[in-house]
């Protein structure tokens, strides 16, 4: 009892002398711990989010759309679903009508003209009970509003341009609407418009409003086009789906029934978010392996100080056991406080990230609780790992003759043997190299300790930078030699000669229009298919035409793939691809397969889009017609001006800079992105604190150097000098190790991991030199620099006490 | 006179917790002496020693050596003043486990600025085949001679020897007070702090320490003796 109170008091007496070591070994403990529970735990507290939110407003089961573009009179759709045999699996349903339209937005400060879709519900009874709306200001509508020009905006859009709760909008027409409030609704939980290609809340504006406005705005009075349904709970949501399927086959309009599982904004949150968790779960390894190695070399290194009397201790007869117990109570202490503060940062990431994905997702229902579980799981390892890395050396020492541990640690150093060694000019020139030359275990465990931070400190800046590069070589593709180019999307297929693209351009602000067409469709080969856009244009002689990386554009019947898809589809150019496209048959179209021989490829990195010269339409049996225009601003017209001119244009459904797809990419990596910065400032703090402590744990290490030094009249710089040049040469080899580690990470993450999370997106790996710049002078500047935080330590020694230190 | 203390003092602490290590101290040493402190241990006599290499200061009194105040002197020229004029032997040696044998008789050189070449110092100490060992390749009584030769390598005037036998076993520690010994013959001060009263037969003078306070000092007693005559 009395000995274990002698250690308790002893180690204790250990914590006080080493307290800032000690403390920020257990904040690097801590930034692992804490980090690495902030970001494996994203999935549960989504999931948790995301199912009580479509829960509260009551998304649907099932959806049934009419055919595109058409229409059927309203409760055509109810009678359907109150008739069809599966009608009692039906817990409610509500006829809609969702139209598109331009939404005018603009403000004495901004222009924001956007695609949208006007989303009339039914109102009456306090609906809508399915897909209802959920507002964040303002007010809802409600059944007095039927009929009324009368919106709610949606909240991300509304969010993004900064516009107030409150206000007048115009929408296609010309028609002016108030917009009563912010709110949200499922299917706009993300936005991610279904047979649309990158839209984002940049690009795409939802307007809610009753049935009745929206049949008023959208000019079709007492018609709908889709129906959403919520299922008793335990209905057989497939077989319930294919009776509506077959009640409706024998319905004289075309339509189709969609899952929820088909909704794209439905989709890209709950199965996005297992694949976002792939991406965090190997962010949050490194960042606890980063942090444990580092912690781990800087335990072991104080634990291996008492060796020494370790050795005396079993010289006097003390139980190895018993022994042991003093370095272990000090990492007891690490562990304890490590597990604290882990606590405490795991708190700060979680609600940083929180933040982040509140203010980047607006559901009605956040649980962002700190995830104790995945914490607790952990924090036992943030716990172990200071007794592991002290039991490490202690074992070393135990196991040894007490000679041998008692031997002085300086005498110890088995690095350095004696020989034929040459004459050196100048011993300080020498002195750090022989000092991490004759521990050369320590210096390694040092060097990797230091680079296990600046591994994942490259490693996040380089995805970082890979995505960013990517999303600037798409904008690059997109502006090409035409960066004044607008595209215009018309609300579906017309001539060429039409009045409607006639009219486009008879606007004054308009100089030339090219027409085009964008459809959608699939490419196969043996390997692999995905879903692509098709993009038909004059390649040869229109304003703009694609970069082509390989190949060339012929006159020749083919297709430019992006270098991606071609990655993906095992594809060279000269190959023969399958192309799954539309092909008009009369009023209506069809899909087909065309095999196609690969042309070339292009740099974009959104593999989903496919180009073809417009003289191939004629194998879509549209010849001559367009659903997209390029368009060039006469000189001295903005893409704004353009866009209000073309706006009451009835046929336009947008006008947008070309740079608005990358825009919207932008904007959807921004969630990812968000997150990262959070984790990089983390980081910094790693890596800071690493250095710090291998620096005082030198200068505890060499202080009887240092002390013969000072004795010998050498000035306290002079020995900071050597000090830091011996960090610098750690500094330099842990960053060479770093930027190996972080160049592996970012190809590991890019090439492998993202390949399967983020398939339609082609990273290349990008590292630029800002990123290895901010690294090296992590790794260089900082550890050579961190001697300085001990220079007031060094003035203040005690060198006649530190020279008869009998080690 | 090389090193001169005047009614020196040095306390350490304040108020009752207060101790005094040094008190009343007056010493003069010349060029060519070899003074042995002698004293007890707790006596003061490390303290003198620290004092007059600059390694402490003195509370009161006045410490000139070579000519300079080093009671009023600066931070830097304090460091000025221990690469110049002093040079420490330590009873633990103080090697650099770095460097070899030779390169930490360089190091002295190299911080004192003197143009003493390494070899010459290291054969002078009979360890001209031992200098490119480590100091963990060498024995105790090597090591105390790489002290000694590193120390002189800086061809400093004054020698301060702060038990440099006391790691030692008898018959290298009389090697090593040759050495001494031939170091004040060259005209250099030694001043050897031990609390072996055998040593002190050999020195010029002894200079006996008790609590702070220099209780005698003159010959040794009976008389200067040769090193091969001592025994301990």
């Amino acid at each position: 009892m009395k000995t274990s109170r002698l250690l308790l008091k002893w180690s204790w007496r250990d914590l006080r002398a080493h307290w800032p070591k000690v403390t920020a070994i257990a904040i690097v403990i801590a930034i692992g711990t804490g980090g690495y529970a902030g970001l494996t735990s994203t999935t549960e507290w989504r999931t948790v989010s995301y199912d009580a939110s479509y829960a509260e407003l009551a998304m649907y089961d099932l959806r049934i759309d009419t055919a595109s573009g058409s229409t059927v009179d309203q409760g055509t759709l109810q009678a359907v679903v109150a008739s069809f045999p599966a009608a009692a699996s039906v817990a409610a349903s509500e006829e809609r009508l969702v139209a598109p339209t331009q939404v005018d937005a603009s403000t004495d400060a901004q222009t924001v003209l956007v695609r949208g879709a006007i989303v009339g519900s039914d109102f009456s009874q306090g609906g809508p009970h399915v897909n209802s709306y959920h507002a964040f200001s303002g007010r809802l509508l409600n059944e007095a509003d039927s009929g009324a020009p009368a919106v709610m905006l949606e909240r991300t859009f509304a969010t993004f341009y900064d516009i107030a709760p409150t206000g007048t909008i115009e929408v296609s027409g010309g028609r002016s609407v108030d917009f009563v409030g912010q709110a949200t609704t499922p299917e706009y939980f993300t936005v991610a418009p279904e047979g649309e290609m990158f839209m984002s809340e940049a690009t795409f504006a939802g307007l809610f409003t009753t049935l009745a406005t929206a049949q008023e705005l959208a000019a079709l009075p007492g018609q709908v086009n889709n129906l959403v349904l919520t299922l008793v709970p335990g209905a057989d949501r497939d077989a319930v789906k294919t009776e509506l399927e077959a009640a409706l086959a024998e319905q004289p309009f075309g339509s189709t029934v969609f899952t929820r599982d088909d909704n794209l904004s439905y989709t890209a949150l709950t199965t996005d978010v297992d694949q976002d968790q792939a991406m965090f779960n190997a962010l949050a390894f490194l960042l606890i392996g980063g942090a444990v190695g580092a912690a781990f070399n800087l335990i072991h290194r104080l634990a291996e100080q008492q060796r020494r009397e370790i050795g005396v201790g079993m010289a006097l007869g003390v139980s190895p056991r018993l022994l042991a117990i003093r370095p272990l109570l000090v990492s007891a202490q690490i562990a304890v406080l490590g597990v604290l503060f882990g606590v405490m940062f795991g708190v700060f990431i979680g609600n940083a990230m929180a933040t982040v994905f509140t203010s980047l997702i607006p559901l009605p229902t956040w649980e962002t609780a700190f995830p104790v579980a995945v914490f607790m799981r952990v924090a036992a390892i943030g716990f172990f790992i200071p007794f592991l890395a002290s039991a490490i050396p202690v074992w070393r020492a135990v196991r040894v003759a007490p000679i041998e541990a008692i031997k002085p640690m300086h005498l110890t150093a088995v690095g350095l043997r004696g020989g034929k060694a040459r004459r050196v000019r100048n011993t300080f020139s020498v002195l750090p190299f022989r000092n991490l030359r004759r521990a050369r275990r320590r210096t390694a465990l040092t060097v990797l300790g230091i680079a296990a931070s600046l591994t994942v400190l490259m490693g996040f800046l380089g995805i970082m930078d890979s995505v960013f590069e990517a999303v600037d070589t798409a904008e690059r593709e997109s502006v090409g030699s035409a960066p004044d180019r607008v595209a215009v999307s018309l609300d579906t297929f017309y001539p060429v000669t039409a009045p409607q693209v006639v009219a486009v351009q008879a606007a004054e602000s308009v100089d030339v229009v090219e027409p085009t067409l964008r459809v959608g469709g699939s490419v196969a080969s043996a390997a692999t298919e995905f879903e692509v856009f098709i993009e038909l244009a004059d390649m040869r002689n229109g304003m703009w035409s694609p970069t082509v990386s390989s190949g060339e554009l012929t006159e020749q019947a083919g297709v430019l793939l992006a270098d991606k898809a071609a990655t993906d589809l095992n594809l060279s150019v000269g190959d023969t691809v399958t192309l799954r496209h539309p092909l008009r048959d009369g009023l209506s179209y069809r899909f087909v397969e065309s095999r196609l021989p690969v042309l070339g490829t292009h740099p974009s990195p959104l593999r989903s889009i496919v180009y073809m010269d417009l003289g191939q339409a004629g194998m879509l049996n549209m010849t001559g017609i367009t659903n997209a225009l390029n368009v060039l601003p006469e000189t001295g017209s903005a893409t704004a001006q353009v866009q209000q001119e073309l706006f009451p244009l009835g046929a336009v459904t947008s006008v947008q800079s070309v740079t608005a797809v990358t825009d919207a990419v932008r904007d959807a990596f921004d969630q990812i992105l968000g997150v990262l910065r959070v984790m990089i400032v983390a980081i910094l703090f790693l890596a800071l604190l690493i250095a710090f402590n291998t620096a005082a744990i030198n200068l505890e290490a060499r202080a009887r150097e240092h002390a013969t030094m000072f004795a010998f009249g050498v000035k306290v710089r002079k020995a900071l000098r050597l000090a830091s040049t011996e960090s610098l040469v750690l500094g330099i080899a842990a960053t060479l190790v770093g930027l190996a580690g972080g160049f592996a990470m970012v190809w590991w993450m890019t090439q492998r991991l993202l390949t399967e999370t983020l398939p339609d997106f082609g990273l290349l790996v990008v590292v630029n030199p800002q990123t290895v710049a901010i690294v090296a002078a992590m790794g260089i500047l900082v550890v050579a620099a961190a001697p300085l935080l001990t220079v007031r330590r060094m003035r203040r020694m005690d060198v006649p006490g530190t020279l008869r230190l009998v080690e | 006179m090389l090193i001169e203390m005047k009614d020196v003092a040095k306390r350490y602490g304040e108020g009752p917790l207060a101790v005094t290590a040094l008190d009343d101290i007056e010493l003069l040493v010349d060029r060519g002496e070899f003074v042995v402190v002698l004293g007890p241990s707790g006596s003061g006599k490390t303290t003198l020693l620290n004092v007059v290499g600059a390694l402490d200061t003195a509370s009161d009194g006045l410490v000139r050596v070579n000519g300079v105040d080093i009671t009023r002197a600066s931070r830097r020229e304090l460091f000025d003043f221990r690469a110049r004029t002093v040079c420490f032997i330590f009873q633990s040696f103080n090697l650099f486990p770095g460097l070899t044998a030779a390169e930490n008789v360089q190091f002295g050189a190299d911080a004192a600025g003197s143009d003493a070449d390494a070899s010459e110092v290291m054969a002078s100490v009979g360890l001209a085949d031992k200098m490119d060992r480590f100091p963990h390749e060498l024995s105790g009584g090597e090591q105390q001679r790489v002290a000694i030769a590193r120390a002189l390598a800086t061809k400093n005037p004054i020698l301060l020897c702060d038990e440099p036998t006391g790691e030692l076993d008898f018959r290298t520690g009389v090697q090593i007070l040759e050495l001494l010994q031939d170091q004040a013959a060259a005209g250099r001060a030694v001043l050897v702090v031990t609390h072996n009263r055998e040593i002190s037969r050999m020195a010029d003078r002894v200079v006996e320490l008790s609590n702070g306070r220099i209780v005698s000092d003159g010959p040794p007693v009976g008389g200067k003796a040769a090193v091969a005559d001592l025994h301990w």
